[in-house]
């Protein structure tokens, strides 16, 4: 290991050393303001390093880590998105006393988890940033508010996301017991000398697919999603929703064109069954919801299952490019608007009142009392549901581009139902937040800072900006791809 | 450049409505007025001085285009910003900025509810549709397809009445569906014109010409039909429309019938056809069953309503089959009667609404077994209200009467049979209209009802409708000669049916 | 390291019995310590695999990530006993069924 390696995992060593700094400084002074900050600037700090560790990529670090554009560049997603977490949630806290200092701590962990998953090119990789992802997880479900729903929320993640952990990993010693290598690239090579129908690695298939559709709360294993999302704190779950999907989604990608998991064509199958499942699923249960929390959970669900149409689409090599690229696409248009949408029920519900299960009626006349957060809301709604000069249709654009030069029909047509199911649900909070003055009476008490405001002008821009000025980040994911192949 | 700026004025003109709210209560229609006027005039005088020349030759194609603009926006795909403008795009430009004017007239004392966020929605339906009109990228066409709905389901959502959620959910759930499917098929066109050129490109000029297996074509074809018929609103897919109108606040029935509608009829003649030729002159059959299928369809049921702006809604879906007729015989007379019925069903049936509006306004009722005798009470707005439902039956003399006598004209020739179906419509046209004028106008007045009659604006604002509606009907040919060159020249790209073309060029519009 | 001396199959259909009475155990014991003991079977029987898996290639890899496998298993086991210690402050109870606020 020298100097330039050392460079390559820069992100990684801010966000660890950060860390230690943090567990220092909560250890020997309690500072709420002080902490915050300290996460905060880690956080960004990982971000700007980026630029300098792009200087050394791409390389391998060790046959653990490969430092390459892709890994840095959805490094600096996690950690922007962890930053906005961090900030969006300042005020939140503040109303629930009880010293959270250890919450920011645990969100630099778990931004630290799911960069590892950006870098990781090997099993015992994956392993290690999937885990130091989730366990911050489940304790960031439960820390600052030990009231009986998030205990409640995090012990059943806990439980779940452990069994799906276990799942995966014995599917991962099958695996390594076929061919003997846990390396991304390396399996490669082992794999184009096993028969596709190799009864072991079937079986392998399955338990990974299964873990990994867990974690990605793909139907049918989805069922822990609305409840988690439900329980955890509001900033949390948008957290568990962006980063814990994404980071999982990227190394799931760099696996699958590491290793050319895309021959497998009963494994391409099973995931285009999922994602069939999981876009009418999703949308259709989510329409039941009245709770606006369990409707973006199963949104998510939805999301999801639009998502891993690329890894179908990718399996004609011929289009695999235009399909990974409208997959990174995506995953950067879905993490800023579900920051953005989780990011209103949190500013919601930082009140006093702290009220944390926001319904439908509780954010009607937003529109009229809180018009910069309502349109907030409005923006992210639109681009989840993919309206024109919002991030979420560009992606949506992009993913419909892939799938048609690949003629995947049956897909496209699955997206287009669940699309359409999706307006609705959508539009009837834009309906609840536009109702007129008198017809409601409860209003949650909402944050009002200088600094949220910020923020929430910032993600407004920044949905916005992915939606009308898309080439920019286009032109620059595709020389990525290039890289990677 | 002056496309973008005209879309660009009313984008801004919205934005000022908006931030005119806390300068006083009236300021944001003004704001609004004062837009849409500055618009209309940087329209006519940068078209007068950029290309005077297209009003004195029917030129060949290529040269049709008053203006053009191209800008590259996402390379990555060959998608641009490319707006270009010909007479019929002209015609529907002026047409919208109109009924823009009249819209906000129609709604000047009827919003107390956040005005400046109304007019601001107001002018944002009409940027995102004059875009519509505008937009030759097709990725660049369907962003203002969707976006115009923005505003236009806020309009109904907030300001509409009392079943609004119902109706607006209902619109946008229908026009997005369809949507959908239309970019779908946009791409799938698009990736199909990009493996023979080799590159992505959603230009129109590209993609016009692309050949497709004939049944992908017409699949892809289907999909673009649906969205335009949706918008149309054709038979089986109108079941939003008098919802949608009867909830929505006067100026948004004004908009919907006016111009909303237009843009589906847009659609068709611009691209639905031209793109898919074959596939849709095989589809023809089916498109004009379904269009007089609505003629009917919509003139029955327009005579089994009570609500007036029900009633009015289902006369809009009449009217429309007979464009949806027009459009898909394709031969010149038709075509010109299609564009025709488009421009004069905006006037006569915004007007209406504008009526409904009225009424609604100072009864506080659409019903009209409620209503009665209100020319005893009102004999302006009653004179009006006769105006536009003869005008609306097809009164000869009127817009109306040229556009649907010149569909069933050009119609006749293709398929006498539907023309002859079609054709009663007209009949029924006659039964619903003065039911409707015999029910809420002539009989014995309620006592004891304070009802105003029309005031200055409201009928300066008739007076102007009245105006167009008469020129319409007594000369013609101006509109007739802004769309002919588009005519021929989109004709020229269907060549297979060229043959029923010239045996319908009568002398009519040959001079 | 002188490769498996008995048939990887025996070791990796003992880890798969391993592993589904971890499963069924999780499914059907409601109690919360119970449940997490069950999951570190589950854990430990992933972790058999690896190391029998190791041996037949007779390389440290798999006992590499069986020591990985302890680690994390260590650790979502300590954040799992700090969540009972609160469901059993709040709860009063350690029985999953009552922990049901939460439909699905």
């Amino acid at each position: 290991m020298n100097i330039d390696d050392l460079q390559g995992l820069l992100p990684l060593l801010t966000l660890a050393a950060g860390a230690t700094a943090l567990m220092l400084q909560i250890a020997f002074a309690r500072n709420i303001k002080l902490t915050s900050f300290l996460a905060v600037a880690t956080l960004l700090a990982a971000t700007l390093s980026i630029v300098w560790a792009g200087e050394s990529a791409p390389r391998f670090v060790t046959p653990l880590l490969r430092a390459d554009k892709l890994a840095l560049v959805f490094s600096a997603l996690f950690c922007v998105a962890g930053a906005v977490t961090a900030i969006l949630s300042m005020d939140y806290l503040n109303n629930r006393g009880d010293e959270p200092e250890e919450y920011f701590l645990l969100l630099v962990l778990s931004t630290l988890g799911a960069c590892v998953l950006a870098y990781a090119s090997h099993l015992a990789s994956l392993l290690l940033g999937l885990e130091l992802m989730s366990v911050s997880l489940y304790a960031l479900i439960a820390y600052p508010d030990k009231t009986k729903l998030p205990l409640e929320a995090a012990i059943k993640y806990l439980v779940l996301s452990g069994a799906a952990s276990a799942t995966m990993l014995f599917g991962f010693a099958l695996l390594y017991a076929t061919t003997g290598t846990l390396q991304f690239s390396a399996m490669a090579q082992q794999l184009a000398n096993i028969d596709t129908g190799n009864i072991t690695l079937l079986v392998a298939s399955v338990m990974i697919v299964t873990g990994l559709g867990f974690k990605l709360s793909l139907v049918p294993f989805h069922m822990w999603t609305p409840d988690v999302y439900d329980g955890a704190p509001a900033p949390v779950a948008g957290y568990l929703a962006s980063v814990g999907k994404a980071a999982v989604f990227v190394v799931l990608v760099r696996w699958f064109i590491a290793s050319n998991l895309f021959r497998f064509s009963i494994l391409i199958d099973c995931i285009a069954l999922l994602a069939i499942l999981s876009m009418l699923a999703g949308n259709g249960l989510a329409l039941l919801q009245t709770n606006i929390k369990r409707m973006l959970a199963y949104s998510s669900v939805a999301h999801m299952g639009y998502l891993v149409i690329i890894l179908v689409v990718g399996s004609d090599l011929a289009h695999r490019p235009l399909a990974i690229e409208a997959g990174m696409y995506y995953l950067i248009a879905y993490t800023a608007t579900t920051i953005a949408a989780f990011g209103l029920l949190t500013l919601l519900s930082a009140g006093k009142s702290q009220k944390e299960n926001i319904q439908l009626h509780d954010v009607s006349g937003l529109f009229w009392h809180q018009p910069l957060y309502a349109c907030l809301m409005l923006v992210a709604l639109l681009s989840l549901a993919g309206i024109p000069l919002t991030a979420g249709f560009v992606a949506k654009f992009y993913l419909i581009s892939s799938a048609v030069s690949d003629g995947r029909w049956i897909l496209l047509g699955s997206l287009a139902i669940g699309s359409s199911i999706g307006i609705y649900y959508y539009l009837r909070v834009v309906f609840y937040m536009t109702r007129r003055v008198e017809e409601h009476k409860n209003i949650p008490e909402a944050a009002h800072g200088l600094i949220e405001k910020f923020m929430t002008c910032t993600l407004i821009a920044s949905i916005l900006l992915l939606g009308i000025v898309p080439q920019s980040l286009m032109e620059y994911l595709r020389s990525i791809l290039q890289l990677v192949n | 450049m002056s496309l973008a700026i005209l879309i660009g004025i009313l984008l801004v003109g919205g934005l000022l409505a908006l931030l005119a709210d806390r300068w006083g209560d009236g300021t944001p229609r003004w704001v609004s007025l004062v837009t849409i006027g500055v618009a209309l005039v940087y329209l006519l005088t940068t078209v007068a001085d950029t290309a005077p020349e297209y009003f004195n030759t029917t030129a060949a194609i290529g040269s049709d285009w008053i203006t053009y603009l191209k800008l590259d926006w996402i390379p990555r795909f060959g998608i641009s910003f490319e707006l270009a403008m010909d007479g019929l795009s002209l015609l529907l430009v002026i047409l919208t900025l109109l009924l823009g004017l009249i819209a906000v007239s129609s709604s000047w004392s009827e919003i107390d509810f956040k005005q400046g966020l109304f007019q601001a929605n107001l002018l944002w339906t009409l940027a995102g549709v004059t875009g519509v009109f505008l937009a030759m990228d097709l990725f660049l066409f369907f962003l203002f397809w969707e976006v115009m709905l923005i505003p236009m389901y806020l309009l109904i959502a907030i300001w509409g009445h009392e079943n609004k959620a119902y109706a607006a959910m209902k619109f946008f759930i229908f026009t997005q569906f369809s949507g959908l499917l239309m970019l779908l098929s946009i791409v799938v066109l698009a990736w199909q014109a990009s493996l023979t050129n080799g590159s992505y490109s959603y230009s129109y000029f590209d993609l016009l010409g692309t050949t497709l297996n004939s049944n992908l074509e017409f699949w892809v074809m289907l999909g673009f039909f649906l969205a335009f018929t949706v918008k149309l609103p054709g038979f089986p897919f109108h079941t939003w429309l008098p919802d949608a109108h009867t909830q929505a606040p006067t100026a948004g029935s004004v908009l919907l019938a006016g111009i909303l509608l237009k843009t589906g009829a847009y659609g068709l003649l611009r691209f639905a056809i031209p793109l898919f030729p074959e596939a849709s002159m095989n589809f023809a059959p089916i498109a004009m069953s379904l269009g007089a299928a609505g003629v009917i369809y919509g003139a029955v049921l327009a005579f089994a309503q009570t609500d007036f702006k029900r009633l009015v809604a289902y006369s809009s879906v009449s009217h429309m089959g007979f464009v949806l007729l027009g459009l898909y015989a394709w031969n010149n007379i038709a075509l010109q009667g299609a564009i025709m019925q488009m421009v004069a069903h905006g006037v006569s049936t915004a007007a209406l609404f504008m009526m409904a509006g009225a009424i609604q306004h100072r009864l506080h009722t659409r019903d009209m077994r409620r209503m009665g005798g209100l020319w005893h009470d009102a004999p302006r707005m009653g004179a009006c209200a006769l105006f536009f439902a003869v005008a609306s039956l097809g009164l000869p003399g009127l817009g109306n009467f040229v556009a649907e006598f010149l569909v069933l004209l050009g119609l006749f020739a293709v398929n006498p049979w539907i023309t002859a179906i079609a054709a009663l419509g007209m009949i029924g046209a006659a039964i619903y209209a003065l039911w409707m004028m015999q029910l809420a106008f002539q009989g014995k007045p309620e006592e004891l009802r304070e009802f105003g009659d029309f005031g200055s604006r409201e009928m300066a604002t008739m007076a102007t409708m009245m105006i167009i509606l008469v020129c319409l009907g007594m000369y013609p040919q101006p509109v007739l000669d802004l769309a002919q060159p588009v005519l021929d020249s989109l004709q020229k790209l269907t060549p297979n049916i060229e043959a029923v073309v010239a045996l319908t060029q009568v002398g009519v519009m040959d001079q | 390291m002188g490769g498996l001396q008995v048939p990887l199959e025996h070791v990796q259909v003992l880890a798969a019995l391993l592993f589904s009475c971890g499963l069924l155990g999780l499914m059907l014991r409601r109690n919360i310590i119970f449940m997490l003991m069950s999951l570190e079977v589950m854990l430990n029987s992933a972790a058999l695999a690896f190391v029998a898996a190791g041996a037949k290639w007779a390389e440290a890899d798999g006992q590499v990530i069986f020591l990985l496998i302890l680690s994390v298993a260590a650790a979502e086991i300590s954040v799992g006993l700090g969540l009972v210690l609160q469901i059993q402050r709040r709860f009063k109870t350690l029985d999953m069924d009552s922990a049901n606020r939460l439909r699905g």
